[in-house]
């Protein structure tokens, strides 16, 4: 798991936003708040001060976000979260293909940011040895014994049903794009097809799923990918 | 020989077999493409280029045979003669048309009699088998003379259709692509003078009934003056004006249908001679109605509408792409990141009042977003058109996510949602559609009362995939029906009678076309609700690898 406390470094150039920034991280326990108010000072913060966790937004004065993310990713694994407010599918899958670990569209509510955050720590901090399971909601995968549990009653997937979770599972409640899941499921075949991976879905659907009907484990990301989440999600039906 | 009985005869063949063709030869002699140019030129002058010239031309080719003829008399057969005379008339036939045809043949035929046929050199006919070939000749030489004059004219119909239609596709084009009011009018304008070949102006009818004057500016005062009068009396609907300055005769005509005038049509047809006005203003006339037939079939009046939007849009999305996007929001996620922080502290969290004026700010930043998110989805749609990014998706994940995104909206409502087992994929922009779902749904809860029903139903129907939202709310009256025709293609008038940011069926309608599909609204009638329904194309799924999941 995580360090006690991990410091998180806020690159973004509106005050306001990282005054609210900085008093959710603080508030939600377990951080400690580095600021940064362009790019330079950004990666200058991010190579002398090692941060646990990046939170990058791309409307920067000095530098395309996109510039820095590339620069700090040539060094660095460390969780990138990218803010922005373009809701530009293409733009996503790019900035998630150039190694962020996910992304909020502004204006967000600092819960998403958090669970993200948390998320991609989570996946950074993990140990190899560390217990292989991962729970998501009524779902427990085994990664290691490759056997899925939905409410502690082992459940019988295809092989590619269970690629498709375990991919998932790595990166639960954090984004996994359409060519990633593609490219770990079907790897070696030629053809890439997304409707193979919406018809794979489809059907883990309904294996996973209370609802088939209404996800909330397996989430589509519209036009980006899916995610699993690390609970069951709310649905808000009105 | 009795010409006329011959042509009526021939003609009345041709309509038995070729009727569209004989329609539009006919059409062509009605003057479509022999309209004079508006020309300074004298009448002589032009007497002598049209119809001398190719009477003399045709007869100098029958000299011409005949020289030839003469010289070889010895070498070839007499029973040639006809044939040899036979190319003459043709040439002047294909070249000239019908009359100087029938000259060459008139001449041919006795140059044949004078020079080949006994007595020599005299139009005397001793045998009466010649001069029964010499009328089988004339009346071949009419014929054929005649054949392949109308098949000149023919072919240049053709191909003057042909530009027609070219012209007219060009225009239509033109029309859709016009930024501005005057773009519009430069687009009729060479529309008009590409059709009738001389000097024309369109007067736009503006909105508030003012006229505008012609921006190029080379229209007389007088002819403005008399299109601006015919825009303001109803009812007035052709009139000829005489410019003092220069005596030439302009003819104007209104555009207009039942319920408003477009514009005004206004063709110079020159300064001639009475007779020759009298016989152009007559063609003119008929393609003048013909033109604005074509204008209000193309909706000029929508178009001008149109125009002016996107000429609105097109500064507010310019202001929009620039900084005003990035501006806006900005202090929007401050808010709403800001509010979202408070809504977590314990201390607001256990003070009831605290937390629901958080609760508020949170909701009204919310909404400020959606109408922002509105405005760029508007300006987006107009500016660069619609580019679809075409994926394979789920529909029940686009119904779901439009739901979800419009949580906010629909809260006070009973949202019920259905889905038919057997939904196939679709292969659409699901941002677009998603956008466009939440759109219909925003209208169905604003529509129907709070803890009324607003059922979601997605199914499948020959090939397509159809998503109704049905509310029990407010409904369609018989006269708001009639209207709701026009108000896809003229959102903005109808939505601005609405609460709202205005924009959101015509943004819903706009999107799901880029898609493909097509939005159709319900209704039993006032107070008995709306279903509104898109139906998009069912994605084509290959079986090869169907089974390949299950292995």
């Amino acid at each position: 798991m995580s360090k006690p406390t991990n410091l998180v470094l806020l690159i973004d150039d509106e005050p306001k936003i990282r005054r609210f920034l900085r008093a959710g991280f603080e508030l939600h326990g377990g951080f400690t708040v580095l600021e940064a108010e362009d790019a330079a000072e950004g990666l200058r913060a991010a190579t002398f001060n090692a941060p646990d966790l990046i939170i990058l937004d791309l409307a920067l004065p000095d530098r395309r976000g996109t510039e820095v993310l590339d620069l700090i990713r040539s060094w660095s694994n460390v969780p990138i979260i990218v803010l922005s407010v373009e809701a530009n599918e293409e733009e996503k899958v790019r900035l998630l293909e150039a190694g962020a670990d996910d992304y909020v569209v502004k204006p967000f509510g600092i819960a998403e940011l958090i669970a993200r955050s948390q998320a991609a720590l989570r996946r950074y901090f993990k140990s190899p040895n560390e217990n292989p399971v991962v729970v998501a909601g009524p779902l427990s995968i085994d990664l290691v014994n490759r056997t899925v549990l939905l409410n502690n009653n082992q459940i019988k997937l295809t092989r590619k049903q269970y690629r498709l979770l375990h991919v998932l599972a790595t990166h639960v409640g954090l984004v996994v794009t359409h060519d990633q899941l593609l490219e770990e499921i079907w790897s070696g075949s030629v053809r890439k097809n997304i409707q193979y991976l919406r018809i794979l879905v489809r059907d883990l659907r309904q294996i996973i799923e209370p609802d088939p009907n209404h996800p909330r484990l397996l989430i589509t990301e519209s036009g980006v990918g899916y995610r699993l989440q690390s609970r069951l999600e709310d649905v808000t039906l009105g | 020989m009795p010409l006329g009985d011959e042509r009526s005869s021939l003609q009345s063949q041709f309509l038995a077999v070729r009727k569209f063709a004989t329609a539009s030869a006919t059409a062509a002699e009605n003057g479509i493409d022999d309209i004079p140019l508006p020309s300074n030129k004298p009448a002589l002058q032009r007497f002598i280029l049209e119809s001398a010239l190719p009477m003399a031309t045709s007869l100098l080719l029958v000299g011409v045979a005949t020289i030839g003829l003469l010289l070889t008399d010895r070498l070839f057969p007499a029973n040639l003669v006809p044939i040899v005379y036979l190319i003459p008339v043709i040439i002047a036939a294909t070249r000239w048309g019908t009359w100087p045809a029938v000259v060459a043949a008139i001449t041919a035929t006795t140059a044949a009699d004078f020079f080949f046929f006994p007595p020599f050199y005299s139009f005397r006919l001793d045998d009466p088998q010649a001069a029964i070939d010499l009328l089988l000749f004339l009346l071949v030489a009419l014929v054929s003379g005649d054949l392949a004059s109308r098949l000149r004219r023919e072919t240049e119909t053709l191909r003057q259709r042909e530009q027609e239609f070219h012209d007219l596709h060009e225009f239509s084009r033109r029309l859709a692509a016009c930024f501005t009011v005057s773009d519009l009018i430069g687009a009729i304008q060479s529309y008009l003078s590409g059709a009738f070949g001389r000097h024309t102006a369109f007067f736009i009818t503006a909105s508030d009934k003012t006229f505008r004057p012609d921006p190029a500016g080379d229209i007389p005062a007088g002819v403005q003056d008399g299109a601006a009068s015919m825009m303001r009396k109803a009812g007035l609907d052709a009139s000829t004006i005489r410019d003092e300055a220069t005596g030439n005769l302009w003819l104007l005509r209104a555009v207009s249908s039942e319920e408003s005038t477009y514009g005004v049509i206004a063709v110079n047809i020159g300064s001639d001679s009475q007779a020759l006005i009298d016989q152009r203003t007559h063609r003119i006339e008929a393609m003048l109605a013909e033109a604005s037939l074509t204008l209000q079939r193309l909706n000029i009046g929508g178009a001008v509408e149109q125009a002016g939007l996107r000429l609105k849009d097109q500064l507010l999305s310019d202001a929009f792409h620039g900084n005003l996007s990035h501006e806006l929001r900005s202090p929007v996620a401050a808010i709403r990141g800001s509010a979202s922080v408070l809504q977590s502290m314990p201390e607001i969290r256990n003070e009831d009042q605290a937390h629901l004026l958080v609760e508020g700010i949170t909701d009204e930043v919310e909404r400020l977003d959606s109408f922002i998110g509105n405005l760029l989805n508007a300006t987006r749609v107009s500016a660069s058109g619609i580019r679809p990014h075409l994926e394979c998706a789920d529909p029940r994940d686009i119904v779901n996510a439009a739901i979800r995104q419009r949580s906010r909206q629909l809260a006070a409502h009973d949202v019920k949602t259905e889905f038919a087992d057997d939904l196939p994929m679709i292969n659409v922009d699901s941002a677009l559609v998603e956008e466009a779902c939440g759109q219909l749904l925003e209208n169905a809860a604003k529509y129907s009362p709070p803890g009324s029903t607003i059922s979601v139903t997605t199914r499948a129907e020959r090939g397509q995939v159809i998503v109704s939202i049905s509310d029990s709310g407010a409904g369609i009256t018989a006269e708001e029906r009639q209207q709701l025709g026009r108000r896809s293609f003229r959102g903005e008038r109808y939505q601005a009678t609405v609460p709202g940011s205005g924009l959101g069926f015509w943004i819903a309608s706009t999107f799901i076309k880029a898609n493909d599909g097509s939005i159709d609204i319900a209704s039993e009638g006032e107070g008995c609700g709306t279903t509104a329904s898109i139906t998009l194309p069912a994605a084509v799924i290959e079986d090869e690898w169907l089974g390949s999941n299950d292995e």
